[in-house]
């Protein structure tokens, strides 16, 4: 059975998270690219990379152009879930529920050498699903305050204008540890890390070999392959 | 040219420009081998003997009732002032003839000017001698683009610094404002009951703006730009953004920081310098405070200021309610008095980003440090 798991793949992410993902990769890649100058604005290279992408009006153009794709990108993922969820199709393995707590502690416990194996995890484990709503929450806050500071006048019809000047210290700073999870976290647990290294390619070619998917994943892997 | 009996005129300074006595020995003129002229009785407290081709220019020019026929039909008058001229920064440096240049013993030859505008006009060069980086400068002005489409009350060298009594520019600066003020009335009128005029004025306050410190010295360019418009934040920065002169005055430096992190505060920076000259309105210090006619903000008080930035973001941001004004807080930093919920916002992510990252870290180090440890 081993020998062959070596071998065997099986599919782990639909055509739909994949391109879910590379959308994500690139409209983040953008926001961060134009966004940040913004944050820094007086910084050398943020008037350098303002001034390759056309200026301080292009870079807001483009900008508000890429968080509009991205708030599009935000519902549609939101919509998929909630029908899937509804409908049956989807099974709801990205919840968090008290094991992931008790995993993050067994698994800290494991790392200090207090337990001899790590917790063993489902379809995601606690680090991922984290990230997940990490990245859900992160993007509420980042399309909701992006719409108000993009129109100011309709909100302070409605709402105090106090909103604002608040809407834009929480963009930014959202902005900021959004852009430092990504660097450390993802790029440390889908590159650095020594089971990912050099890039753990499954969430491009869709499929997971299926010996580290025992290892990885070993609940999921059990409930694919129930042991007679 | 004749001799006339004539009136003295007081306008004398502005007919000859820069003209030119050495006073002092300065030079090698003073070494001439031919006998000194009696020396003019204006000159006669300075120690050194005047040089030989002054005195002959002074031979005939000491004289009140020398003048020139216009064309226009005046008179002008051709006496110099030796004291004026000793008086001035030229005084002991300069000879009639390093202004004058083309003139000879044999002048006058008959030639004249059509008025004494003309006259003054057609000394626009002289300068240029010494002065030449400031003379390409003024070149570059509205100023020289007026006289250049032939309006001859364009102000040149002479009508801002004098002629004969030219004084050191630096030395008093309400002098220079006051030079604006002989074409500009109504805007140093208004400057000069401003905060900033009012102390100049009356009280020779050399630390406030005059003039010249927004609109420079010899390139003065349109006003009506939005090139111009968006340099205002950099004028005003440049005082309010000094820490130890603002101190001295009680105003807070706080006022440049908070515009220059603020939305417009960076459109207005960050296009400055664009090469087209959009027309891209963005709000600078101008459009609340005013321009020439700045009032202290204090002592307008709270209600007059918000009135004046309601007006000001109405201008652009159609449709904006009466407590749109309050997004801008005012030049204030976000304080649990001042905008509790820009200030909470701020206190959350000061706390949470840290302690986040840290967590992180200390979660990717564990993992590390147990990889390497089982190996």
């Amino acid at each position: 059975m081993t020998t062959r798991d070596a071998d065997e793949y099986v599919v782990r992410f639909s055509f739909w998270s994949r391109f879910q993902h590379a959308s994500v990769i690139l409209l983040f890649g953008l926001l961060v690219v134009t966004g940040l100058p913004q944050k820094w604005p007086y910084n050398d290279v943020s008037r350098w990379l303002i001034d390759a992408m056309g200026g301080i009006f292009a870079t807001r153009w483009i900008h508000r152009a890429v968080g509009v794709a991205f708030a599009v990108l935000v519902v549609a993922h939101l919509s998929v879930v909630i029908v899937g969820l509804l409908t049956g199709k989807m099974k709801p393995s990205m919840f968090l529920g008290r094991k992931d707590f008790q995993d993050a502690i067994l698994n800290l416990k494991y790392y200090m050498g207090y337990a001899d194996s790590p917790p063993r995890f489902g379809r995601y484990d606690y680090r991922q699903k984290f990230e997940y709503w990490g990245l859900i929450f992160g993007s509420a806050v980042m399309v909701a305050t992006g719409f108000l500071l993009m129109y100011p006048i309709a909100v302070s019809l409605a709402l105090p204008a106090e909103l604002i000047p608040a809407a834009k210290v929480m963009h930014s700073a959202e902005a900021l540890f959004a852009f430092l999870i990504v660097l450390i976290w993802h790029m440390a647990g889908a590159h650095l890390s020594p089971e990912a290294f050099p890039l753990d390619t499954s969430i491009f070619t869709g499929k997971i070999r299926k010996e580290k998917l025992k290892h990885e994943h070993p609940l999921e892997y059990d409930d694919l392959f129930p042991k007679p | 040219m004749k001799r006339r009996a004539a009136r003295f005129s007081v306008s004398v300074a502005a007919v000859l420009l820069g003209a030119t006595v050495v006073l002092r020995a300065s030079g090698p003129p003073a070494q001439s081998a031919s006998p000194s002229p009696p020396v003019p009785a204006a000159a006669q407290a300075t120690p050194a003997p005047i040089p030989e081709s002054v005195a002959n220019c002074l031979g005939c020019h000491e004289d009140k009732g020398l003048t020139l026929d216009l064309k226009d039909g005046s008179t002008m008058s051709l006496y110099v002032d030796m004291a004026e001229i000793a008086r001035s920064v030229h005084g002991s440096q300069l000879m009639c003839t390093d202004c004058h240049a083309k003139y000879d013993e044999d002048h006058p030859s008959g030639r004249t000017f059509d008025s004494q505008r003309a006259y003054t006009v057609s000394s626009y060069e002289l300068c240029k001698k010494c002065h030449f980086d400031t003379y390409t400068r003024t070149l570059e002005s509205v100023h020289y683009d007026l006289l250049k489409s032939g309006f001859e009350g364009a102000p040149i060298c002479a009508d801002c610094h004098g002629t004969h009594d030219i004084q050191n520019p630096h030395a008093k600066r309400a002098m220079m404002s006051r030079s604006c003020a002989a074409c500009h009335t109504d805007i140093y009128d208004a400057y000069a009951k401003s905060v900033h005029g009012r102390v100049l004025v009356e009280d020779d306050n050399q630390d406030v703006p005059a003039c010249a410190d927004c609109h420079t010295h010899h390139q003065v360019q349109d006003p009506a730009t939005t090139k111009f418009r968006l340099s205002a934040p950099e004028a005003c920065v440049r005082c309010h953004g000094d820490e130890p002169l603002m101190q001295k005055y009680g105003i807070s430096t706080m006022v440049a920081k908070t515009y220059l992190a603020d939305f417009h505060g960076v459109t207005a920076s960050l296009s400055r310098n664009l090469a087209e000259d959009r027309q891209q309105i963005v709000v600078t210090c101008n459009d609340c405070h005013g321009v020439h006619d700045i009032a202290s903000p204090k002592l307008r008080g709270p209600e007059a200021m918000k009135a004046t930035v309601t007006t000001a973001c109405a201008k652009c941001h159609q449709g904006a309610a009466m407590n749109f004004p309050a997004a801008w807080l005012s030049h204030y930093p976000p304080s649990p008095q001042h905008a509790p919920l820009v200030w909470g916002v701020d206190l959350f992510y000061r706390i949470f980003i840290p302690f986040g990252v840290i967590g992180l870290c200390l979660h990717l180090l564990l993992h590390a440090y147990r990889m390497s440890s089982g190996r």
